[in-house]
């Protein structure tokens, strides 16, 4: 057909001229285009978690030597939703005022513990993980002690920062 | 290293054939940059499926979230408005890429016989764009979007005997809501583009079946024979990159702000449509009355449209050549001129209308953030401890009305104000939401 007729169309170098300015011409558009759009998907990601202080009750009615759960209420920021979670967290107030606050989720695989009363110990009901007051295991599958939560103490108040540690690790890696 | 897993691919997939149709297509007359218009087009359609892709990864379909998850895009996402921007004005130029499309092959004749078929693929092409402009213009559920929708809407319930019906399938119901907004979405994200994309496929089948027309003189078209590749799909590349840019810039240095969130009770507001609808909404304003409103709203466009569609059968003849085809170049002339008279007189009154101050905006705004209806009353609404404001413009100035937000006590001594924590562009914004309520606007 088209190879048997007088033909204008560019051969030998020219062609490879054009085709390169072609490829040039594209990959430029690609490139302009995949760079703000995997920025613009991976932005989420990129955003680190914004640490605030929650109030978490007054200090008077907290026992000395015995964790108390208390709950915190926090707004959390969802995307383009502010919404309101709860956390229950232990408190545990030492004979020297200061206040441990341990995160409420077991560090073995991420379940709620309780505290037991009666053999003053904390224990995980799913894999039978146990610590003592001070968060430190003392028997079951968790790699390391409670994770602690920053806290601090103003008029009278508890103030707590909720953060959320990976579970399985020897290491506590904040997530 | 690409050459040889070219040779790989092709001693298995048999590639060449198939590379020689695409490439090889022999143009009448050779290539020019004059038809470039329908690769712009297509690219103009790639760009806006790739960026209305990735707007849907945070976009949320419902009244409750939409406003407020395009406005997370606006000032959370990382490149967040450069990525919306993309696909405001990628739009636009996809319209301006059918309409000098439309306009060389209408010049050039080339919807003629063998060719009708593909002139009306492309009509219907048309259509869907106007379907995904129509359906995508109310998916940020911002005031423009909620009242233009509206209007659009109700051109539909002008139809006789199934007007009525057709408003609310297409509404979902009875109001413009939740319903709408879901399914002019589904709409502008699924079944568009499936539509779309089997007729774009249509065409460049039919356009591989026929050939490309060429020039309008035969002469013309027999002197030179040129292959698609490599000089046509070059000036393609160069116009595809150079309306890349175009739209980029435009992305980057003009902001396309959300309005106010969708408020059904503000009858005031006037929806203003995008620049490509302007001519018909300015026609409109001309074409009122129970018997004129009707036509414009669905009787010429319906006649429009069929005049389009039938437009190879109604100019049958081969001869290509404008200056051969007066009747039909001179109709389209008369169109063309029409559309931009009425795009200019409608630029000409929105420009001339009164435009609420973007601090007047604001100013409104804070009156809300801070409560100040828990005391005072504009136009029956608010409490009644303080003074009725409807028409405080009238009574204060300027400079009473700062010193008054500085410090209640300075200008009204005993008044039970508090004293609110105002910058100066804040105390500034509510002064002119102030002065703006006056008896007379």
């Amino acid at each position: 057909m088209m190879k048997n007729k007088r033909t204008n169309t560019p051969s030998g170098s020219r062609r490879s001229f054009l085709t390169w300015l072609i490829v040039a011409a594209a990959g430029l558009i690609g490139i302009s285009l995949a760079v703000p759009l995997a920025g613009y998907v991976a932005s989420p990601a990129l955003k680190r978690r914004e640490l605030r202080w929650v109030d978490a009750g007054p200090m008077d009615d907290l026992p000395v030597g015995e964790p108390t759960q208390r709950d915190l209420v926090m707004t959390i920021t969802d995307g383009y939703m502010e919404v309101a979670a709860v956390k229950g967290i232990w408190a545990l107030r030492l004979a020297t005022n200061e206040v441990t606050v341990y995160s409420p989720i077991c560090t073995h695989l991420g379940c709620g513990y309780r505290w037991d009363a009666g053999e003053k110990e904390f224990k995980c009901p799913c894999h039978g993980s146990v610590f003592d007051l001070n968060g430190k295991v003392v028997g079951g599958p968790a790699p390391r002690s409670l994770d602690r939560l920053p806290v601090k103490i103003e008029n009278g108040h508890l103030l707590v920062q909720y953060k959320e540690f990976k579970s399985g690790t020897k290491q506590q890696i904040e997530i | 290293m690409l050459s040889r897993l070219y040779a790989w691919l092709d001693s298995r997939l048999k590639l060449e054939p198939v590379k020689e149709t695409l490439l090889d297509e022999p143009i009448p007359g050779g290539a020019s940059w004059i038809y470039v218009f329908g690769s712009a087009t297509l690219f103009l359609f790639f760009l806006q499926a790739i960026t209305g892709m990735f707007l849907a990864v945070y976009y949320a379909p419902t009244p409750d979230h939409a406003y407020d998850s395009i406005r997370y895009i606006e000032t959370q996402v990382l490149f967040g408005p450069f990525v919306r921007g993309l696909h405001h004005w990628g739009a636009s130029a996809m319209v301006v890429a059918i309409g000098l499309h439309m306009l060389q092959v209408f010049l050039y004749g080339a919807y003629k016989p063998p060719r009708e078929l593909m002139w009306m693929v492309g009509v219907l092409l048309l259509l869907l764009t106007m379907g995904f402009a129509f359906t995508g213009y109310l998916l940020p559920w911002d005031q423009n979007a909620y009242w233009a929708t509206q209007v659009g809407i109700n051109m539909v319930g002008s139809v006789p005997f199934v007007g009525t019906f057709l408003v609310k399938v297409m509404r979902g119901g009875d109001t413009l809501g939740a319903l709408t907004l879901s399914r002019f979405f589904a709409v502008h994200i699924l079944f568009l583009p499936a539509a779309i994309m089997m007729l774009i496929a249509l065409h460049m089948f039919i356009l591989r079946r026929v050939g490309p027309a060429g020039p309008w003189s035969k002469e013309r078209a027999a002197q030179r024979r040129e292959a698609f590749y490599p000089r046509q799909v070059f000036m393609d590349a160069v116009v595809m990159l150079g309306v890349f840019l175009v739209v980029v810039l435009l992305a980057l240095l003009v902001p396309f702000p959300l309005a106010d969130k969708v408020n059904p009770s503000d009858h005031n507001f006037i929806p203003v449509p995008e620049w490509y609808f302007l001519f018909y909404y300015q026609f409109l304003k001309y074409m009122e009355g129970p018997v004129l409103g009707p036509i414009a709203t669905w009787v010429l466009p319906g006649a429009f449209i069929a005049l389009l569609l039938a437009l190879p059968f109604l100019d049958p003849h081969h001869e290509r050549e404008p200056a051969s085809r007066p009747l039909v170049i001179g109709v389209g002339t008369v169109f063309l001129v029409g559309v931009f008279v009425l795009i200019g007189l409608s630029v000409r009154d929105l420009q001339a209308m009164k435009r609420t101050d973007p601090a007047v905006v604001s100013g409104r705004a804070l009156y809300e953030r801070f409560g100040c209806m828990g005391c005072h009353r504009i136009h029956g609404e608010g409490g009644a401890v303080g003074p009725d404001l409807s028409y405080v413009g009238d009574q204060r100035d300027r400079d009473w009305l700062i010193k008054h937000f500085r410090d209640p006590q300075s200008t009204s001594p005993g008044s039970i104000m508090p004293k609110f924590p105002l910058n100066e562009q804040e105390l500034n914004d509510l002064t002119a939401y102030m002065l703006s309520l006056k008896k007379r606007v």
